[in-house]
């Protein structure tokens, strides 16, 4: 009786002459495994990502009818796509990290009640005349911190068992720096006096004051301010 | 911030002139009977008056009378028109003010409708980034034929009838009786464009409509959905397209009639998921409208009246 064969290339007669991998000059793969966090951190690290995702989105969603400058409503066209984008692809990696059906169909849950509190201050400017307020939440405060988060997060997870959420991290973080660069310009055009550079400061402050005593998206970040 | 805005409250910028939007209401409920149409537009005359002074729609006014918007709506665009570049213009003023319209009612059901399904909130989302880029392209459009922004004045019409408080009739609104109208008009300028062989014209807008297919669609699918257990909500949905339909077939000037100016997109429809029947009936709701010989006549009557007006008034001030 012959040996069965259950791949095609496994018999002895046919193995190639190659040499293993590490015969070549290829510069040696130094990851290591264990990151600093385990599947359930991350997936809970990005349902609070999602929540800040999401809601900037529904924010500039609704500010776009009371922003009275035309450049500003459809530049945040773009930015809401993105915003959308990013909130999605989060989402999607949510049952990959065996998150699910348990979170029902949005996925997103704030880091903690302090966080949900700012995000409700971020929104609340609603006048014509507060496109400096509105755009300093989202701009100076929100997105700078995210990317922080971001960035960090990506050079302590598990860099070969968590690659996913880091490729998935690089992308929104390549487009929220070009956001922030493009709401900089705008601010930067807006604030061209004393008191509207004020404006903007104080704003600034507050909500950076507000970010760093609830911990950050996570309620666990050590919050950097810009 | 609060749920839901009015339509007064949308914010422009100092280059916008905005303008009471009675004179478009009025439309879709003219009777084919030319004294009507004459009386109540001398009825808004002095309105449509104010709105229109200082800007490039002056001269319009200035020819025709309060009923320059009747021949600008309902006579089609012909190459050799001796006011085609005016009219042009205060057509692509008018869609680029429609597309911001668009991208602020389509953001606005981002904030308004939280608790919305996901995949409904990235339509809208796509939509939003959709109609901003609309903007852009018609502003640039609009350069193209050397008009600018603030030349004409702005209603908010399409906001205030479009924008219900219910998500299911927001989308039959704006994403299929809005957007549907869109696909008319646009379909209309592409035939323009390519009798004066303008690929410029021709190529951005072919971009813009395929965008309106899409969301269109967005708003068939959508529509379906939110009422997909309860036939009477369907219903008034339906009923509440018929009447945006309606408003925005400028008295048949955009209608299934031999003599629309602005003649029904059936194919584009059609792909973007009207049924052959809801295409009938819009033509039929758009064809209740007086004629164009009726709006025609109109029209002259009031101008030639707005001219002798105009020739008592110089000479009085010469006695």
């Amino acid at each position: 009786m012959s040996e069965q064969r259950l791949y095609p290339g496994s018999g002895q007669d046919e193995r190639t002459s190659f040499a293993p991998y590490s015969a070549f000059d290829i510069p040696a793969d130094l990851r290591t495994l264990h990151g600093r966090f385990d599947v359930e951190a991350v997936a809970l690290r990005v349902r609070n990502w999602r929540y800040a995702e999401e809601w900037m989105m529904m924010i500039m969603g609704g500010w776009v009818a009371t922003i009275p400058e035309l450049p500003v409503k459809t530049g945040l066209g773009k930015i809401i796509w993105d915003s959308a984008v990013a909130a999605d692809e989060l989402g999607k990696r949510l049952p990959e990290l065996r998150c699910g059906s348990k979170v029902g169909q949005f996925g997103s849950q704030p880091g903690n009640e302090g966080f949900a509190a700012l995000i409700q201050e971020i929104s609340s400017p609603e006048s014509p005349e507060l496109t400096i307020e509105k755009l300093t939440g989202i701009f100076d405060v929100l997105k700078p911190h995210l990317v922080d988060v971001y960035e960090r997060f990506c050079t302590e997870t598990d860099q070969i068992c968590d690659a996913p959420t880091i490729i998935l991290l690089e992308d929104i973080t390549r487009r929220s720096r070009a956001h922030i660069a493009w709401g900089n310009t705008i601010l930067d055009e807006l604030c061209k006096d004393a008191a509207s550079e004020q404006r903007r400061a104080k704003r600034r402050d507050e909500l950076a004051a507000m970010l760093a005593e609830c911990g950050g998206v996570t309620g666990e970040e050590a919050v950097v301010t810009h | 911030m609060k749920r839901f805005i009015d339509h007064d409250e949308l914010a422009r910028d100092s280059r916008f002139i905005r303008q009471d939007g009675a004179a478009n209401s009025v439309l879709a409920t003219l009777p084919d009977d030319v004294d009507t149409v004459v009386d109540i537009f001398e009825q808004l005359a002095p309105m449509i008056e104010k709105a229109t002074r200082g800007t490039a729609a002056e001269p319009l006014y200035e020819e025709y009378g309060p009923a320059y918007n009747l021949v600008v709506l309902n006579e089609p665009i012909h190459p050799d028109d001796p006011a085609l570049v005016n009219r042009l213009r205060f057509r692509l003023h008018g869609i680029l003010i429609g597309e911001l319209q668009a991208l602020e009612g389509a953001s606005r059901s981002l904030w308004d409708f939280p608790e919305a399904p996901w995949e409904f909130k990235m339509n809208m989302a796509r939509q939003a980034w959709d109609e901003a880029r609309h903007v852009q392209i018609y502003e640039k459009l609009l350069q193209y034929m050397g008009g600018e922004i603030g030349d004409y004045p702005e209603n908010t019409f399409l906001f205030e009838c479009a924008c219900s408080e219910d998500p299911a009739m927001r989308v039959a609104g704006v994403n299929r009786g809005l957007e549907g109208l869109a696909c008319d008009v646009f379909r209309d300028l592409i035939r323009y464009a390519e009798k004066v062989g303008d690929d410029t014209i021709k190529q951005a807008v072919d971009f813009v409509l395929a965008d309106e297919i899409t969301h269109v669609r967005f708003g068939s699918n959508w529509v379906k959905e939110f009422t997909k257990d309860d036939p009477d909500y369907f219903k008034r949905t339906q009923e509440f397209r018929r009447e945006v339909d309606k408003r925005f077939s400028f008295g048949g000037a955009r209608s299934a009639r031999a003599d629309a100016a602005i003649p029904l997109a059936v194919q584009d429809r059609l792909e973007a998921g009207f049924t052959a029947e809801e295409i009938d009936e819009i033509g039929a709701l758009s064809a209740g409208g007086p004629s164009r010989e009726t709006l025609r006549e109109a029209a002259r009557i009031l101008a030639e009246r707005h001219r002798a007006k105009k020739a008592q008034q110089t000479q009085t001030a010469a006695e």
